[in-house]
């Protein structure tokens, strides 16, 4: 989401975009809360002979190591972020798009977060689902749809968690230790953090662990640009809970604790750390903010604040950062650091679980996923590992998905259908002959009467002749069923053929009629007459066969 | 849950409605041996007779036979038919009477049993004809009572009761009952195949010939009776003949029986194999040899069958079978069929029933070196896989089941089934002799280690291990607490000292490990004690390592689960108690934990919301200070504010678990200071009895009575070491009344002061005085009138001790001394509320203003009493002397001796409720309005 604007401003992108309410609302929260951290530092100068490659080589680690940094991008502006807004069309889960006639598309509950999506793609006979960021765990949004995910051709699974080894309860217990450990020894907690997602569900955790941990007096600031907007979105979306936090809103309560700790000022929110903040801040205190990649945010300051002393600590929760890279500008560091993060997306146990419950015919994902870690080579557990074995693919890669799209719906106008005679050909089955005219428009197939040629008016214009749709001809009647041999050998004899000579073949029967030279082929899915120069035999002989078939 | 007893004096003889008369129901329900005396069964026989399924509860004629079984000494059931002549008359009339409730002919064929068992009654019986028709199953078959189990257990469980001597068995034979008790051995109902299989092994050998004793350890449960049932060898031809003839036909006749039903021709008959299997264990390791041989004979063969077939369902008895065949032969012996057979069982080619065959050898401690060294190498198969740690050597002898065993492992569910199996066998395994065990102990251990590394996800990427299992085993809780048990029993193990510091290493990555559940951490930190227990020399482990463990002790005693703050408070409390214990006296330098830093985390613990942690707080603190109580050492600031926060939970903690602690905790700190050797310190030892009065009246005032008991005990602890000195005095608990009654409570830690050396003079009035100053007295009389039981009769034990000991004879005695003169004078403060108006109530005092107190309330007297106001504006002086000679104390002890279900757990009661059931259900029956009211509690 963070990436759009890129792509639809940049890119010549005149198409549409399909997210879910909360996902618009809440990206576009994210996105000015980035803007307004860029922009509240505005550059004088953009530096750019740095990436000249031979320079580059010279810098210290990380830079040097960075690929490709001529496609690194300025940020964008939030004139930006709102026309890119501008092209999305919201959707709601399990609504179904069509797209071109071509395919529908239609979004589930993922589980992640508020608003998050896997898609089912389908045609009439092939569905694919496309499996991204997803959850088991029971958090604050809708739970995941698993169900709809069933008799899926393909399934493209993505997202799975970037933190394998960390269980998010584990890493949650984790965090609240640590936190108390340093507001008992009289420290600060620094929480780097997005504005919304896990936060709504730390708050939770602190709600319930504050008093246990007697850390009642204990302030708890949260400092965003959105803070406020973040937090009352979350109590709002309350079509996108999960089932229990749904039925508080009939209470009615409000879904999340927090407005409690708001309301109770145990959790104090404020745009920036200038203004009222800077009046009522009151230590020891925990502090989240932003932004979670040190680089930028309000967590600077507090960096700078209370990086030097030995009783604060920092612990990162967002998974998206290497806590060593983001902290490494800031050593020598006294405070203390802890990583716990909370990544809640699918574990392999997890998708293990998942697939046998989906079934998919096939799975395609990430080359990663399909062995273990480079650094965990022994982690067998850390694989996919299925039957048939997933098509992986790379960055970049052009796959063709391991089906082909054999039929195609076509309709048939109700005048038409009328008019068919159905002829039973098997208990159940029926079949009947069609002609008519196929109408596809929009990857949509119609099949319409033939047009009656308009009567010819006996006088008028010759040259109009030409312009008039061919005449359509009969069609000569299909046939069915098969030529039992015994049968047909009787006939043939009571019609004066009896020097026949029956070969077996693999696929039916040769008879050679030696007194004719002829030959017939009596096969299952055709009968084949070879007759050189003797049309009344050939066309007697055919009449026979004809006489064991059905014509439709 | 019970009903209310109202004794109904029509139904009984009036001696036993005299509810003032406790002393001889004490004597006649409590003793065997007085049948005369105890009370008429006829309404009882009546009720059973008329209307069996009326019964109060199916448990009644169950407690009808326990007591009856509690009547009769063994072989003296004629007794029982002397004293209680209608209980011939009941058990024909129901034998005759089939229409009778199946219970109840349960209850007579049981009765009839345990009656026959004596030979004369049994004779009786005969007589009568009762013995033929009750145990007829053709009878029963005939009234079609016998589909019901309940029939069926009786006549079995009667059987058994009754063949105690040679005539029974000769009954047994001659009604030709044997065919039904085999029949028996595969009968639908579980409880009924489990009687008639225990009949069978009773039948076996209980009637065997006599043989010397050779027991292999095994108990023998009728010892005394069967040394005059049993036919000895040379009984067999002279005296016994006909007996003898009786028991070769029943071994006959059960063996051919077992020998056919051991081998199973379809797997639906493994059940009766299991069954029969189960049967022979105790046979062979009971049997004499005659009936052992026999056994041997006929069994070998289809054994061996079993053995090849290889159904694992039988595994584990089939091993119990031939495991007991085979240490009931001598080792020279020469034919070595069991030896084989326990060679095949340890080398099928399933690696589960291998292990288990294999765990079946360990456990039944057999003896034989071969197989035991055989069974050690297939136990530690599985880990040996796993970490790739070469337990085994380089023995290819091994191979074929290597690759099976690895095969298997690759299943989740077989993997961590084996391992566990592995696991829990590990620690006897290196119990085991060095010439049997393929590796040294510590190999073991290090392989256990590197096991649990594999299960926290640490997978060395130069483990030779084998990493196709390893995803079944990471983050498996049962095998990481398999593991964790293995090491912790692993400690006691010899030469495993060098791997401590592995040890700690991986038990602190295990508390650490943020997915670590609650039982982890706690047997983590089991391990972690005892291997510091073990270990006296903890100088190996590194600094770093310390500091982790402190690291991971402050984390945890924030944790969110209290279960796992309770388990690291209470880890703090056992090192402390570990490491300051006086037989590992260690350098401070060597504490794992630093003990100022243990302190600030105990009290901070003190005010955690869980009240189970509070408690473990305490526990813990008491055993950080128990050192520095017992050294003597200056009290610190801290040390006071410790017994300041634990003077207010005890006073405003609102769960018991806590408050209880608190008086633990002191309890332990007096018993410390009082007998130890060494002087207390002077500011130390005035915090402490400055604190106790407020501990005593707080704790006698508590809502729970354990807290109250706890400040009895206190209590206690005061008077023995104010009368140390004193000749006289003797604890309740060395008093040769004192008996503890059941349900008693009983401290799970003995606190005791030193006696102090005789010869030292103690002034009886000045040490009254201090114990009624200190509030010892008040506490022992508020307990005294207490409505829980157990604070009354300690209060009461304690109160017979104060009065043994300064109380004169009698206040009139013109001889008093000078002593006890001035011991009479000694007052004592009685509340006009409360505890007081109780205790004046019993002392018959009557106050003016009585009436008017009667309108205050408890918590109002509560209050007052709290202030001081209560005793100062109404209380009374009473002289101590006075009051203990006139609370009647002895009678009191004797009622609240006795447990407060006495009378309803009496036999009489039983009666009572059989006949009162049957009248109330009589009622109800004409009365069909009318409900029968049962008070539940």
């Amino acid at each position: 989401m963070m990436a759009l604007p890129y792509i639809t401003e940049h890119t010549g992108f005149t198409g549409t975009v399909y997210a879910t309410e909360p996902t618009l609302q809440i990206g576009r929260l994210l996105m000015e809360e980035l803007v307004n951290f860029m922009e509240r530092v505005p550059k004088s100068q953009s530096a750019t002979c740095w990436k000249n490659k031979e320079i580059q080589r010279l810098l210290p680690c990380p830079l040097k190591d960075a690929v490709e940094v001529w496609t690194w991008k300025r940020s964008y502006s939030m004139q930006e972020v709102n026309s890119a807004l501008s092209k999305v069309q919201l959707v709601g889960y399990s609504q179904k798009v069509e797209l071109f006639g071509a395919v529908q598309i239609s979004p589930l509950s993922s589980g992640y977060s508020l608003g998050s999506s896997n898609w089912i793609i389908q045609s009439h006979h092939e569905k694919v689902s496309y499996v991204s960021g997803s959850s088991l765990l029971t958090t604050h949004p809708q739970p995941m749809d698993q169900s709809s995910l069933k008799n899926s051709d393909v399934l493209i699974l993505t997202g799975l968690t970037q933190m394998p080894t960390a269980n998010p309860d584990g890493m949650l217990g984790e965090f609240c230790n640590n936190l108390a450990m340093t507001i008992r020894a009289g420290g600060n907690v620094l929480v780097p953090c997005y504005s919304s997602g896990v936060i709504y569900d730390l708050l939770e955790c602190l709600y319930q662990f504050i008093d246990s941990a007697n850390l009642g007096t204990t302030p708890f600031y949260f400092i965003s640009p959105v803070a406020n907007s973040s937090l009352e979105f979350s109590q709002i979306f309350a079509e996108w809970l999960c089932h229990n936090k749904q039925s508080k809103v009939y209470l009615p309560e409000p879904p999340f604790p927090h407005a409690e700790l708001i309301q109770t000022n145990k959790l104090k929110h404020y745009p920036s750390i200038h203004g009222d903040f800077s009046s009522e801040f009151r230590q020891p205190c925990v502090v989240f903010t932003g932004h979670p990649s040190l680089r930028f945010g309000d967590v600077v300051h507090f960096m700078e604040l209370w990086g030097k002393s030995s009783i604060n600590t920092i612990i990162f929760t967002e998974p998206d950062f290497s806590y060593l890279d983001a902290l490494a500008p800031y050593q020598p560091l006294a405070m203390k650091c802890v990583y716990c993060p909370i990544d809640t997306r699918l574990n392999f146990h997890q998708v293990a679980k998942l697939l046998k419950e989906v079934q998919p015919l096939h799975v395609v994902c990430p080359e990663q996923y399909t062995q273990p870690p480079p650094s965990q080579s022994h982690r067998s557990d850390l694989m996919l590992e299925l039957q048939p074995p997933p098509v992986p693919y790379r960055r970049c890669s052009v796959l063709n998905l391991p089906f082909r799209r054999r039929y195609e719906r076509v309709y048939i106008l109700p005048e038409l259908a009328n008019s068919l005679v159905p002829s039973e050909i098997k208990p159940g089955i029926s079949v009947a002959t069609v002609s008519a005219v196929l109408h596809s428009k929009d990857n949509k197939h119609t099949l319409q009467s033939v047009p009656k040629p308009p009567p010819v008016p006996p006088s008028k214009k010759r040259k109009r002749v030409m312009e008039e749709p061919p005449v359509v001809q009969a069609p000569k009647p299909l046939l069915s069923g098969a030529v039992p041999l015994e049968a047909f050998l009787a006939t043939l004899q009571k019609h004066g053929i009896t020097e026949v000579k029956v070969e077996e073949t693999v696929d039916g029967h040769i008879l050679h009629l030696q007194a004719d030279d002829t030959l017939i082929q009596l096969e299952e899915d055709g009968t084949h007459i070879v007759c050189d120069n003797n049309e009344p035999l050939r066309t007697t002989l055919r009449d026979l066969v004809l006489r064991f078939l059905q014509k439709l | 849950m019970g009903s209310r007893k109202v004794v109904r004096p029509e139904l009984f003889p009036a001696r036993w409605t005299c509810r003032g008369n406790r002393g001889i129901q004490k004597n006649i329900w409590g003793c065997k041996g007085v049948i005369r005396h105890s009370p008429d069964i006829m309404p009882v026989c009546e009720v059973l007779l008329d209307s069996g399924s009326s019964l109060p509860d199916d448990t009644s004629l169950e407690k009808l036979l326990d007591w009856f079984s509690g009547l009769i000494e063994p072989g003296e059931g004629g007794a029982l038919l002397e004293a209680h002549p209608c209980l011939l008359e009941f058990i024909s009339a129901v034998v005759h009477k089939p229409s009778s409730d199946p219970s109840v002919i349960s209850f007579v064929l049981k009765v009839c049993g345990l009656v026959a068992a004596a030979e004369d009654a049994f004779k009786m019986l005969q007589a009568h004809s009762i013995l033929d028709l009750a145990f007829n199953h053709q009878h029963w078959h005939r009234a079609g009572l016998w589909e019901d189990p309940c029939v069926r257990i009786g006549w079995i469980q009667g059987l058994r009761k009754m063949l105690q001597h040679l005539e029974a068995l000769r009954f047994f034979v001659q009604a030709d009952l044997i065919p039904e008790l085999l029949q028996l051995q595969t009968d639908s109902s579980l409880f009924v195949v489990s009687a008639a299989n225990q009949l069978l092994a009773h039948i076996l050998l209980f009637f065997q010939p006599a043989f010397p004793t050779r027991r292999n350890g095994v108990h023998m449960e009728h010892d005394d009776m069967m040394s005059h049932a049993r036919i000895t060898e040379t009984d067999l031809p002279e005296v016994h003949t006909e007996t003898s003839k009786c028991y070769a036909a029943v071994v006959v006749t059960i063996l051919e029986y077992i020998n056919e039903s051991l081998v199973t021709k379809d797997n639906s008959q493994l059940r009766q194999s299991r069954q029969i299997l189960k049967v022979l264990v105790p046979l062979l390791a009971q049997a004499g040899p005659f009936l052992r041989d026999k056994l041997l004979q006929s069994v070998t063969d289809s054994l061996e069958e079993l053995v090849t077939a290889g159904y694992s369902q039988l595994t584990l008895p089939l091993m119990d079978v031939i495991l007991a065949a085979h240490s009931s032969l001598s080792p020279d012996d020469p034919d070595q069929r069991m030896g084989r057979l326990l060679s095949s069982m340890l080398n099928v080619n399933k690696p589960s029933d291998l292990i288990h065959a294999a765990a079946a050898v360990l456990h039944r401690g057999h003896q034989d070196t071969v197989h035991t060294a055989r069974a050690v190498r297939i136990l530690l198969l599985p880990l040996d896989i796993i970490t790739g740690h070469t337990l085994l050597g380089t023995n290819t002898a091994d191979e074929e089941h290597q690759c099976s065993m690895a095969e298997q492992l690759k299943s989740k569910t077989s993997c961590i089934s084996l391992i566990c199996v592995c696991l829990t066998n590990a620690p006897h395994v290196t119990l085991m002799p060095a010439d049997i065990l393929p590796c040294p102990p510590c190999s073991i251990v290090a392989a256990v280690v590197s096991l649990l590394s594999i299960c926290s996800g640490c997978v060395s990427s130069s483990s030779s291990g084998h990493a196709e299992v390893f995803r079944n085993v990471i983050g498996s809780s049962k095998v990481q607490k398999c593991a964790l048990e293995a090491v912790t029993r692993l400690s006691s193990s010899p030469g495993v000292k060098d791997e401590l510091t592995e040890v700690f290493t991986v038990l602190i990555r295990y508390l650490s490990n943020p997915d670590s559940d609650r039982t982890i951490i706690h047997k983590s930190y089991q391990a972690l004690v005892k291997w510091t227990i073990v270990c006296k020399d903890l100088s190996s482990i590194k600094d770093q390592l310390r500091q982790d463990l402190t690291d991971v002790v402050k984390k945890r005693v924030c944790d969110m689960r209290w279960e796992v703050r309770d388990s690291t408070v209470e880890f703090l409390g056992q090192l402390a108690g570990v490491l300051k214990s006086p037989e590992m006296e260690r350098d401070t330098s060597e504490a794992l934990l630093d003990s100022c830093c243990c302190l600030t985390l105990l009290r901070e613990a003190l005010r955690d919301p869980e009240s189970y942690v509070r408690a473990s707080a305490i526990a813990a603190l008491g055993q950080t200070l128990a050192h520095s109580w017992q050294q003597g050492a200056a009290l610190t600031q801290e040390q006071t504010d410790v017994v300041n926060q634990l003077l207010e939970i005890l006073s405003q903690d609102t769960e018991g678990f806590a408050r209880r602690a608190v008086m633990q905790y002191f309890l332990a700190w007096f018993s410390s200071c009082a007998s130890h050797t060494s002087p207390p310190s002077s500011s130390r030892s005035s915090l402490l009895m400055s604190s106790l009065s407020s501990v005593l009246s707080l704790g006698t005032a508590d809502l729970d009575w354990e807290v109250k008991v706890h400040s009895l005990e206190l209590a206690e602890l005061l008077l023995d070491k104010a009368f140390s000195g004193c000749p006289d005095y003797r604890k309740p608990s060395e008093r040769p009344c004192a008996s503890l009654h059941p349900y008693a409570v009983v401290s799970d830690q003995t606190y005791a002061v030193h006696r102090h050396t005789p010869g030292v003079e103690c002034d009886l009035s000045d040490v009254l005085n201090n114990l009624v100053k200190q509030g010892v007295v008040s506490a022992l009389l508020s307990g005294l009138v207490d409505c829980d039981r157990p604070v009354g009769l300690k209060a009461c034990q304690l109160l017979i001790s104060l009065r043994e000991t300064v109380g004169p004879p009698s206040k009139d005695e013109v001889n008093a001394t000078p002593t006890t003169a001035a011991v009479a004078k000694v007052t004592c403060e009685v509340p006009s509320c409360g505890w007081g108006k109780e205790i004046r109530r019993i002392l018959g005092m009557k106050t003016c203003d009585e009436d008017e107190e009667a309108d205050l309330t408890a918590d109002e007297c509560g209050d007052m009493r709290k202030q001081g106001k209560g005793e100062g504006g109404r209380s009374v002086s009473v002289s101590v002397c006075e009051m203990l000679r006139s609370l009647g104390l002895d009678a009191r002890l004797d009622i609240l001796s006795q447990s407060s279900d006495h009378v309803h757990n009496s036999p009489l009661s039983l009666l009572q409720d059989i006949v009162m059931s049957s009248a109330t259900h009589t009622q109800t029956n004409t009365q069909p309005g009318q409900e029968v009211i049962v008070d539940c509690y």
